[in-house]
């Protein structure tokens, strides 16, 4: 805990000319060795988070620590962090040795230990034999191992990593989660990566900060973010989910689609109006008279592993169901869910104030769950 | 039936003006090897007024000067108009950018006439005594704005990203400049000094008002022995003038061909 954050932002806000902040009093820290991923929409903040981080635009207020130094004023080639680009930004003119070099030369390191650092760097990512290839002959996955070696060959302290598989295909994609994953274990040193996608984010990070409109609405670690989402965007936007209004009629008991469950939060005021959360895969589909709550199937797909359903309970509310099983669209069915299920969101709630909640009434929970 | 027609049509057309094009320059040529000394009879092939004219030094002495004056101010507008681009590339105020390059385009559309009148009035002004210097500075000047033209796309075609990837691999300013924003636009570069090597070449009318008595420029010289009277050695002249310009334009060429081929199959990949 003592140890000093490798970055921290104090208070950061960024903006350009006249427009509304792209970031907006944004304050986090990052520990050494982890993987961060900053997830959002597109124009949320998270690139510029990155590119304040890396040193190539200065915020307009706050403070930026780079291991307890401030270094709002230091430019981007005197930082010891490299960036992994979205579009590999590797250098046309040169080979894949002389790319992954660049670093290197420019700090006028001796030929031969130029020679042996890239590589291997190049071994590092895979790449050997392919030191005298021209970029252009190399194809996307390629590049992308290329452009991580150039990063890494530098040895930072952080890596930044701005989606850098977006322009990757489905397959590729799955395969360069593992090796980035892997990677930063080898390595052990910090990664920040910048991703819209989701499921990246739940895969490979051991901490995730929500991001939209230039604010951090949630960090955590990625069970935290799926099971105990603090709002509604975090709740939509990471995963499906059913959102529908309830009331909290006391501690544990929640009211909703005209019914009252057990629930696990606690911490509310009796009678007060909540959004209820179920994760459309925690619902089992069940025959009506067994179900906690009845719903008629509305629309059935196909998805591959599971069928969607979507159903409407007796209030009107929507509910998507992912399940093995398979029912006629016009079908009255059952649903059933446990109460650890059930997750709670109070309304205009902030980040402090829902840590503090979970922590004062989650240890209780799992005492009256036992 | 009515295409094929229409096509012909704009065929016959084309060809129509390449004739008028180039008929006189192919004329010219034929009669630089005629034995018979005029331009309405062709009585025999010679390689005499090649020979008057390697024989005649003060000439000799004029492509000389030609060839060093386009070396010579094709090499600093290169420099020069390269860092202007560079310069205005990166620019962040759009208005001022933009007001630059107008002016810059501006140059380039100003009939030579106009320029070289008033460059005659500067250097007259200024008590620069007109002759070498004088027209190498007109021909620098009058090169620097294309070589801009030429250069500037190169640099909007580079990903910015480039830019951020040197700095953050650790290169200060001069090294972003030197080891990538130069090397990718070199392609550019080469091809504005071809350009500006060519305009200095034919250039006739900037020229002309700012040469003095004692230097001339072949342009020049040619203008006024066509105007003394005919003789064949100005065919032989302008002929290997045209074949050296010739093989600039396709010098040119071939170095943008190579450079969109690169480029393309780095866009493709």
């Amino acid at each position: 805990m003592a140890e000093v954050p490798i970055i921290r932002f104090e208070n950061v806000t960024k903006q350009f000319d006249d427009d509304e902040p792209i970031l907006k009093h944004v304050s986090f820290e990052l520990e050494r060795g982890k993987f961060y991923t900053l997830l959002g929409p597109s124009g949320c903040g998270k690139t510029t988070i990155l590119r304040l981080i890396a040193g190539f635009i200065q915020p307009t207020s706050g403070r930026i620590y780079f291991n307890g130094r401030l270094i709002n004023d230091v430019p981007a080639n005197k930082r010891q962090v490299n960036t992994v680009f979205q579009d590999y930004a590797l250098f046309p003119h040169l080979d894949v040795f002389e790319n992954v070099a660049f670093g290197l030369r420019v700090k006028k390191l001796p030929e031969a230990r130029v020679r042996d650092k890239v590589l291997e760097a190049l071994r590092f990512v895979n790449l050997q034999g392919f030191e005298r290839r021209k970029i252009h002959e190399m194809s996307g996955g390629q590049k992308q191992r290329v452009a991580i070696a150039r990063a890494i060959v530098n040895e930072p302290e952080v890596l930044l990593l701005d989606e850098p598989l977006s322009a990757l295909d489905l397959k590729l994609r799955t395969e360069m989660q593992y090796e980035l994953r892997e990677l930063q274990r080898r390595l052990g040193i910090t990664f920040v990566f910048v991703t819209h996608d989701q499921e990246e984010a739940l895969a490979m990070s051991d901490e995730i900060f929500v991001l939209n409109n230039g604010r951090i609405e949630q960090s955590g670690t990625p069970r935290d973010i799926y099971d105990e989402p603090i709002n509604r965007f975090v709740a939509d936007f990471i995963g499906e989910s059913n959102i529908v209004p309830g009331v909290m009629l006391e501690d544990y008991l929640v009211s909703f689609g005209g019914k009252t469950f057990r629930c696990v939060d606690g911490g509310f005021h009796r009678n007060e109006p909540v959004e209820v959360v179920i994760r459309p895969e925690d619902l089992e589909l069940v025959p009506p008279d067994r179900g906690l709550l009845t719903v008629t199937v509305e629309s059935l797909l196909f998805r591959g592993v599971h069928y969607e359903m979507i159903g409407r309970d007796e209030e009107g509310n929507r509910w998507l169901v992912h399940s093995t099983k398979k029912a006629q669209v016009g079908e009255t069915i059952g649903l059933d869910f446990e109460p650890e299920d059930i997750h709670i969101m109070r309304l205009g709630e902030s980040e402090e104030e829902f840590d503090r909640r979970i922590e004062a009434y989650g240890v209780s929970t799992d005492d009256a769950n036992a | 039936m009515e295409r094929t027609g229409s096509r012909w049509l704009s065929r016959l057309y084309l060809i129509i003006v390449f004739i008028f094009l180039y008929v006189p320059i192919v004329y010219m040529i034929v009669y630089s090897f005629n034995a018979g000394g005029q331009m309405h009879h062709f009585s025999g092939f010679t390689l005499d007024w090649y020979r008057e004219l390697f024989s005649d030094t003060r000439l000799l002495m004029i492509v000389l000067n030609t060839l060093i004056i386009a070396l010579f101010s094709a090499a600093v507008a290169t420099a020069v108009g390269t860092m202007g681009a560079i310069g205005l590339y990166f620019l962040t105020q759009r208005r001022v950018r933009e007001g630059l390059l107008t002016l810059n385009n501006i140059l380039i559309v100003n009939p030579d006439v106009v320029i070289g009148a008033s460059f005659l009035i500067l250097f007259t002004v200024l008590g620069i005594q007109l002759g070498f210097i004088s027209v190498l500075i007109a021909h620098i000047a009058f090169s620097i704005p294309i070589v801009v033209l030429m250069v500037l796309p190169k640099l909007y075609e580079m990903p910015r990203t480039l830019i951020d990837a040197a700095s953050d691999l650790g290169a200060p300013p001069r090294q972003v400049l030197t080891r990538v924003i130069i090397p990718f636009i070199t392609p550019g570069i080469m091809a504005g000094f071809f350009m500006a090597l060519t305009y200095s070449l034919d250039d006739f009318a900037v020229t002309f008002f700012v040469t003095g008595s004692g230097f001339s420029t072949l342009s020049v010289e040619i203008y006024s022995r066509a105007r003394h009277g005919i003789s064949l050695s100005i065919n032989a002249l302008s002929t290997i003038l045209f074949g050296v310009t010739m093989l600039l334009v396709f010098g040119y060429y071939w170095l943008s061909q190579r450079g969109a081929r690169r480029l393309a199959l780095w866009v493709k990949r």
